[in-house]
């Protein structure tokens, strides 16, 4: 999925984004609040993880002001802070999650990975769609009983196909959802990835359909 | 106060504990020893007016009623053809009858001839004997004081002047002066007394709101996280005021150095937590292979320690215990020592490294040398990290008739006007495009010890670069 991470140390910053590219998902930094609340206006995050800390405008600020122009992005504060009343504030004003610093990286994939999923409104780990089972929590995906290899592109339009499992994804927000800024992205790697993803699936599990000009779906069964 | 707790309660309310710490006194011994030797005094003084009083009011009283009885027996003078005649009236003498039994004694002259009564009491100066006014004067008679009241009378035809005396022993006078003065040294000794059995209630009384001050304090004193605000008394007295006062301004003088060191440990461990998570991160990274991860380590490893030094660095400065005394400090000195210290974060950084210092002129100030070290240390590291690849970093010394200036410049992109102030507070990092990861306390650092060092520090634009002065009295 698409997350944005907003954390003004840039060696922790690389850390995280290393991190979570390994995990498949596409990425994008900035360092104060201002850059983004301007990025997480234009591109589909799925999540935003969030410090408090910022030189600008702190996480709070950035946080009440995505929820007040109706940005309902998860976010994930991170804060060096101790005291149960930032958690708590946090939270108020409306982060889905709390992360303190320093944070265990299993902590922090785990808590990544469960909020990818409650963002399809299915907080449960195993997802099923025909034959198809995608174990969100390990990445594991079988189709019947044979497991398949996904590479992290591949599995990023997978998770964001599923998240809408039936419904009709736009070209646009399917490459906004899979590549950050940074990805070198060529004209067809969306295809490209969607092609390949296609035939691993094929036969028995659930056809991803083009539908021209509009974009993609995953059949439901 | 506590139920139970024996310190207080059962001992009066002065805590005057039995014996208290060795050495000291208690207040009622004090106030006992302070109160009874004026009483003393007084009671003494109080005691010879007494005397001097009744004595001159027993003498007067007594002396009339002598001056009564001769009157009485000097008006029956009188002269009966060329003859001095009289007649003693009882009445006079029973005027001078009385419970001591006082022996009365008269004599009734002519010029120096007997007419009647005892010859030989003691005869007046008769030159002297007004005719008027009695005279009284004590004499010897018969081995007893007495009392004599004496009077002149000129009569015609007469050959001398007669001389009426009446005379008594002074029993009596004693007696009563004796009964007044018992009645006055019982009444000061009751006074005394009073006062002195008073002292011990009346302290209590007095000391009570010291009490209740000491309740108020000792309320404070507890495991729980200290309550530093003001004291929480009733009206207290005048007396007790400044006491509270100053309890109050120790107490916010306290809370203030507490919070600072809880803000600083805070702010400390906030500040430990970003590399603390990069190292984390970075660990987790290296077990799964990543070939970055050791470097960004290594990084991560450099920034704690950097940071840790700048924290100690920072509350040494901040330490508001005495300084060791001033010493001279040689600015070139200290300027080569902190070039040689930080040369190779200079090479590594491509920004080179230089001394103006005006040839040969000397530059002593007054100060402390691991101060100026340190301030000077971090000002070049902040002018090395904020620099750009190729700038220079200058250290250049000035001075005029009053003062020395260290002057630290450098190529980076400086500090807005604007943000001066903020940047030179704890832990600001200001904003910058992936900026190097200071740990905010460099320019924090140079103004403690600045301030401490009693030296003047500015921050100015050297278009490009930022320029930082400090300026130390010559």
């Amino acid at each position: 999925m698409r997350i944005l991470i907003v954390e003004d140390d840039a060696q922790l910053a690389r850390g995280v984004v290393s991190l979570l590219r390994a995990a498949g998902h596409a990425i994008d930094h900035v360092a104060n609040g201002e850059d983004a609340l301007s990025v997480a206006a234009t591109e589909p995050y799925s999540l935003v993880i969030l410090d408090v800390g910022l030189p600008d405008i702190d996480g709070f600020e950035v946080l009440a002001r995505l929820r007040a122009r109706g940005d309902r992005v998860q976010v994930l504060m991170l804060t060096a802070r101790d005291g149960l009343d930032d958690r708590v504030r946090g939270l108020d004003l409306g982060a889905d999650d709390y992360l303190r610093k320093p944070f265990d990286v299993e902590e922090l994939e785990a808590r990544v990975r469960a909020l990818g999923r409650r963002r399809g409104g299915d907080a449960a780990p195993e997802m099923r769609i025909g034959a198809m089972t995608i174990n969100r929590s390990t990445g594991r995906v079988e189709v019947g009983t044979r497991p398949i290899e996904l590479r992290r592109r591949e599995w990023a339009v997978l998770e964001a196909l599923a998240a809408r499992a039936g419904q009709i994804v736009s070209r646009e927000t399917l490459q906004a959802e899979v590549f950050g800024f940074d990805d070198p992205v060529g004209s067809n790697a969306l295809e490209v990835n969607v092609t390949r993803l296609r035939s691993k699936l094929a036969p028995d599990g659930p056809a991803i359909r083009t539908v021209r000009g509009v974009g993609y779906m995953l059949d439901r069964s | 106060m506590k139920p139970g707790d024996d310190r207080a309660g059962k001992t009066d309310p002065m805590g005057g504990r039995p014996g208290g710490r060795a050495g000291s006194v208690s207040l009622r011994l004090r106030l006992g020893i302070a109160m009874l030797g004026p009483l003393a005094i007084a009671a003494l003084a109080l005691g010879l007016f007494g005397w001097a009083l009744i004595s001159d009011v027993v003498r007067r009283t007594n002396d009339r009623v002598l001056g009564g009885a001769l009157g009485a027996i000097a008006e029956t003078v009188e002269v009966e053809r060329g003859e001095v005649t009289l007649d003693l009236p009882p009445a006079a003498f029973g005027m001078l009858e009385n419970a001591e039994r006082d022996n009365v004694y008269y004599r009734i002259a002519v010029g120096r001839e007997l007419l009647t009564g005892y010859a030989d009491l003691p005869a007046p100066d008769i030159a002297t004997l007004s005719t008027e006014e009695p005279r009284f004067r004590y004499a010897e008679y018969r081995g007893q004081r007495i009392r004599i009241g004496e009077v002149r009378r000129d009569l015609p035809r007469v050959s001398g002047p007669v001389v009426v005396q009446v005379a008594e022993t002074l029993d009596n006078r004693n007696a009563l002066r004796r009964r007044l003065m018992t009645a006055l040294l019982v009444g000061e000794m009751v006074l005394v007394g009073v006062a002195l059995a008073l002292i011990r209630p009346a302290l209590g009384w007095s000391l009570r709101p010291l009490a209740e001050l000491r309740a108020a304090i000792e309320a404070r004193d507890t495991r729980a996280a200290p309550d530093l605000s003001p004291l929480q008394t009733g009206p207290l007295p005048a007396e007790l005021q400044p006491l509270s006062r100053s309890f109050d301004r120790l107490l916010t003088r306290l809370d203030d150095a507490t919070t600072a060191t809880r803000r600083f440990t805070a702010d400390a461990s906030h500040q430990m937590r970003t590399p603390l998570s990069v190292l984390k991160l970075q660990v987790a990274l290296a077990r799964r292979g990543s070939d970055d991860a050791l470097r960004e380590i290594d990084e991560a490893t450099d920034r704690l320690e950097r940071l840790l030094t700048q924290l100690l660095t920072l509350a040494r400065a901040d330490e508001a215990g005495t300084l060791p005394p001033l010493e001279q400090v040689d600015l070139v000195e200290v300027s080569r020592r902190t070039i040689s210290r930080r040369i190779r974060q200079a090479i590594e950084a491509d920004v080179e490294l230089l001394l103006d210092d005006e040839q040969d002129a000397a530059f002593h100030v007054q100060g402390h040398r691991s101060l100026v070290y340190e301030m000077l240390s971090n000002l070049v590291d902040n002018a090395i990290r904020y620099n750009r690849p190729g700038g220079k970093v200058t250290i250049a010394l000035r001075k005029d008739e009053a003062n020395v200036h260290l002057i630290v410049s450098d190529d980076g992109p400086g500090i807005p006007a604007e943000l001066r102030a903020q940047a030179m507070s704890r832990f600001a990092r200001l904003q910058g495009e992936n900026g190097p990861s200071g740990s905010g306390l460099g320019l924090a650092i140079v103004q403690s010890s600045a301030e401490r060092l009693g030296a003047g520090l500015a921050l100015e634009d050297a278009a490009p670069g930022l320029r930082v002065i400090v300026t130390f009295p010559a």
